[in-house]
C-alpha cells in the first residue's frame, strides 16, 4: 500500500524533476538543496524582520500605521524588506513541502531516520505559527480575520475558560498588551524554539547541508528581491472591530485552514491537523518494516583509522578503545540503531581492496549481505571480453536507483553497489588495469541526488585524490565518467548518456 | 541554453510564490450580508437553595470547614434565543463549564444575516425555567453590509448590550 503511495508519489514528482534536471546542473538543482534552502529563506525572514522590528511599534493603534510607514514612506528600504520578509516566509513553505514529499516517496524517513523526520514535524508547526503571528501584527483586515479565526481554533481547546474569540469583538475590548505578547511570541519565543528544532532536526547527521552552493544563494535571494520590487507587499485597510472583512487578498501558504474554520468547526479543523501529524509521525515504523543487516567490523583487519567514522553521513560509526590487545589505539564501532546498511564504510576502508590474491577479501569493516567480495565478484561476472572497436564500458549503478535497472535492461554491463562512495576507488583501478573494461561510467543517483547523502561528494573527492581512500595515480581518470557530474548530467537520459560516453572514448581514440 | 533554463525555472518559482500569497481572492462573507456575534461568559443560578446549617451540623466539621450555609454547586443551564422579528436566528442552551458544573456558561457565535433594519430581540433563562426568559433586550438596528454587531451581556448592570 505503501509502497503504490512512493510509486504515485515518485510519478508526480518526475513532472517537477525533469524539467529541473534540463535547468540546472546537478549541484545548482534547488532539489537537491530543499532543507538547505528553507535554512537560507529562513535567514532572509531573519535580517529583514530585524529591520522590521527597528520600527515596528507594538500597540492596537500603532501597529498598522508603523507597517504602513515602512511600506509607504520608507519604500527603497522598509518596503522591500518587508515584502522580502514576506516573500522568503512563503517560499520557504514550498522548500519544505517538497522537502518532505521528497524524503517520503524516496522512503527517507524510515530506519534511522526517523529521528529527522519525526523532529521535521513540530518544525513545520513552528513555522506555521511563525507566520500566522506575523501576519497578526500587521494589524491590516487580514489580521483581524486572522486573529478572530486563530481564537476560534483555540477556543476549541479545552485551555481557557473564557472566549478568547470574544476579544476580538470590538476595539474598546482589545489591550496594547496584547500585541506585545504577539510580538513576543513571534519575534523571541518561537525563533528561539525554531533555531533549536532545527538543530535537533539535523544534530544525528554527519555533515548535514546547512548551506547552499554561493551562487544557488544568491539566485534565490535575487528572485525574491526582484519579486519584492515588482509586486511589493502591501497591506489591507486598517483593522476595524464593528466591520467585518469581506474580501481579502489571502496567502494560501499560510492561511489555508482559516477557510475550513469557517466552513467546518474548529474541532474538526483540529483534528484534521492533529490527525496528520500523528500519521505522518508514525510513519516511519507503518508496514513493510524494512530490516536492514547492519555494516559488521572485523577487527583482523581494522586498523582503526576511523576513515569509516569520518565518512559515515549518519554517524553510525564511533571510535572506541581497542578491545583485542594489539597494538592499535582504537577500532571502529557500529551502533545498529544508526546504521542504514549504505556501505559508504566499506568504500572509506583502506582494506576494502580488491587487489588481494592470498587472503579471502575481508576489509575491516563490511556488508553480511553485499560483501566488498561480492563486488568483486559481480566485476569479474561482468568483464567484458573485446570483440569489436567499441569501447568496453562497466557501469555501476546505485541499488536503489532506477537509472541502474534501465541501463542494465538496454544491455550493459552494471555492477550493483549500494552507493557509489560503498566502492572502493580501488576497484576502478582493479576494473581497468586488470582489463575488465576499458572505461567506467558510475551512474550514482539520478541528478546527483544521493539516496545516502554523501555518496556522490565522497565519492568526486576520492576519484579527484582529494579525499582517503584516494585514486591510484596511475588510474587515467579520463576513463571514468561520473554520471552526475557535467558534463554527463547535462543528458537526462541514462542510457543517452552512456552511449555518449561511449562516443566521446571513440572520438578520443580516433584523435589519438 | 543552461543559463536560461535557470532563469526560467527561478522566474517561475518567483510567479507561484508571488501568485498564491494573495490569489485567489477569498470572500469572508457575501457581499450584501453583515454579521451578528453573541459573546458572553454568564454564571447561571444555582439548580437549589443554599441551607443554613444548624450549630450541630457545625460542629461535626472540622474547625477550617465551618460555613454557616450549604449550597449545592452545580449550575442551571443558560438557555438563549435571538431573534431578528419572528425569525429565531439562534438558540441554544449553554451548559455551565467545570467538572461539577459550577462555573460560567460561555456563548460565541458569529450570525450571518442579510444587510438591512432589523429588529432584533434576545432572551436568556438562567433560572432553568422551561419558558421566559430572566433577561430580555430588544433594539432595531441598521446593519449595513459587512457590519459587526456585538450582543453581549454586561455582569455588572445585568443586561444585554446591543452595539
Amino acid at each position: 500500500m505503501i509502497e503504490r503511495v512512493h510509486s504515485i508519489g515518485r510519478g508526480a514528482y518526475e513532472l517537477l524533476r525533469r524539467p529541473l534536471a534540463h535547468a540546472f546542473d546537478s549541484e545548482q538543482n534547488p532539489l537537491n538543496y530543499l532543507g538547505a534552502l528553507t535554512i537560507f529563506f529562513c535567514w532572509i525572514v531573519l535580517v529583514s524582520g530585524v529591520w522590521l522590528l527597528i520600527f515596528f511599534r507594538t500597540s492596537v493603534s500603532d501597529a498598522f500605521e508603523s507597517v504602513e510607514y515602512l511600506t509607504h514612506e520608507q519604500w527603497y528600504l522598509g518596503g522591500v524588506m518587508r515584502s522580502l520578509h514576506r516573500y522568503a516566509s512563503d517560499a520557504l513553505i514550498i522548500t519544505i513541502l517538497l522537502h518532505v514529499v521528497k524524503e517520503f516517496i524516496f522512503n527517507r524517513y524510515r530506519l534511522n531516520r526517523w529521528f529527522n523526520w519525526v523532529t521535521g514535524i513540530p518544525l513545520v508547526w513552528m513555522i506555521f505559527a511563525l507566520g500566522i503571528t506575523g501576519y497578526w501584527l500587521v494589524w491590516d483586515e487580514l489580521a483581524q480575520f486572522v486573529a478572530i479565526s486563530t481564537a476560534e481554533l483555540l477556543d476549541a481547546l479545552p485551555i481557557f475558560t473564557d472566549s478568547m474569540a470574544g476579544n476580538f469583538m470590538s476595539d474598546e475590548l482589545l489591550s496594547d498588551r496584547f500585541f506585545t505578547l504577539m510580538a513576543f511570541i513571534h519575534l523571541i519565543g518561537l525563533p528561539i524554539f525554531l533555531v533549536f528544532g532545527i538543530w535537533l532536526h539535523v544534530f544525528r547527521l554527519n555533515g548535514p547541508r546547512i548551506n547552499p552552493p554561493r551562487r544557488m544563494m544568491a539566485a534565490a535571494l535575487l528572485c525574491m528581491l526582484v519579486l519584492s520590487a515588482i509586486y511589493p507587499a502591501i497591506s489591507h485597510e486598517q483593522a476595524n472591530l464593528a466591520m467585518t472583512p469581506q474580501l481579502l487578498r489571502f496567502d494560501w501558504f499560510y492561511l489555508h485552514v482559516y477557510p475550513l474554520v469557517q466552513r467546518w468547526s474548529p474541532g474538526s479543523v483540529w483534528m484534521l491537523l492533529v490527525g496528520i501529524s500523528v500519521v505522518l509521525t508514525i510513519a516511519p515504523w507503518a508496514p513493510p518494516a524494512r530490516k536492514t543487516t547492519v555494516a559488521v567490523v572485523d577487527l583482523d583487519n581494522c586498523n582503526g583509522c576511523r576513515r569509516c567514522a569520518d565518512d559515515c553521513p549518519f554517524g553510525a560509526i564511533e571510535m572506541v578503545p581497542r578491545s583485542d590487545g594489539t597494538n592499535y589505539t582504537h577500532q571502529a564501532e557500529v551502533d545498529d540503531e544508526l546504521c542504514i546498511s549504505c556501505g559508504i564504510c566499506v568504500g572509506a576502508c583502506p582494506t576494502a581492496t580488491p587487489f588481494r590474491s592470498k587472503s579471502a577479501l575481508i576489509p575491516g569493516i563490511d556488508l553480511p549481505n553485499h560483501s566488498a567480495a561480492d563486488i568483486r565478484q559481480q566485476i569479474v561476472g561482468q568483464a567484458i571480453v573485446a570483440t569489436s572497436s567499441e569501447p568496453r564500458v562497466m557501469v555501476f549503478g546505485c541499488r536503489d536507483d532506477r537509472q541502474t535497472e534501465r541501463v542494465r535492461k538496454a544491455g550493459a554491463n552494471v555492477v550493483t553497489v549500494r552507493c557509489m562512495a560503498h566502492l572502493q576507488p580501488s576497484y576502478l583501478d582493479f576494473v581497468l588495469s586488470r582489463d575488465k573494461a576499458d572505461a567506467i561510467m558510475l551512474l550514482g543517483c539520478e541528478d546527483g541526488n544521493c539516496n545516502y547523502r554523501l555518496g556522490a561528494e565522497w565519492t568526486e573527492a576520492r576519484i579527484a585524490r582529494e579525499r582517503d581512500p584516494r585514486l591510484r595515480k596511475r588510474t587515467d581518470t579520463t576513463k571514468i565518467a561520473m554520471g552526475w557530474v557535467t558534463p554527463w548530467s547535462n543528458i537526462v537520459d541514462p542510457v543517452k548518456r552512456l552511449d555518449a560516453f561511449c562516443n566521446a572514448l571513440l572520438n578520443r581514440d580516433g584523435e589519438t | 541554453m543552461k543559463m536560461l533554463g535557470e532563469v526560467a525555472a527561478w522566474a517561475f518559482f518567483a510567479v507561484v510564490v508571488g501568485v498564491l500569497s494573495v490569489w485567489p481572492r477569498y470572500e469572508i462573507i457575501d457581499r450584501g450580508n453583515a454579521i451578528v456575534s453573541l459573546t458572553f461568559s454568564h454564571a447561571a443560578e444555582r439548580v437549589g437553595e443554599c441551607r443554613m446549617l444548624t450549630q450541630e451540623e457545625l460542629n461535626k466539621l472540622p474547625p477550617n470547614m465551618r460555613k454557616p450555609s450549604d449550597c449545592p454547586r452545580e449550575r442551571h443551564p443558560v438557555r438563549i434565543e435571538l431573534r431578528s422579528a419572528d425569525v429565531v436566528l439562534y438558540e441554544d442552551l449553554l451548559l455551565p463549564s467545570g467538572i461539577w458544573s459550577d462555573g460560567k456558561a460561555n456563548i460565541y457565535r458569529r450570525i450571518v444575516v442579510p444587510a438591512g433594519e432589523h429588529d432584533l430581540s434576545i432572551g436568556m433563562n438562567d433560572s432553568g425555567g422551561a419558558s421566559g426568559f430572566d433577561f430580555e433586550a430588544a433594539d432595531r438596528v441598521d446593519l449595513h453590509a459587512g457590519r459587526n454587531l456585538v450582543i453581549r451581556f454586561d455582569e455588572q448592570s445585568q443586561e444585554f448590550l446591543i452595539r
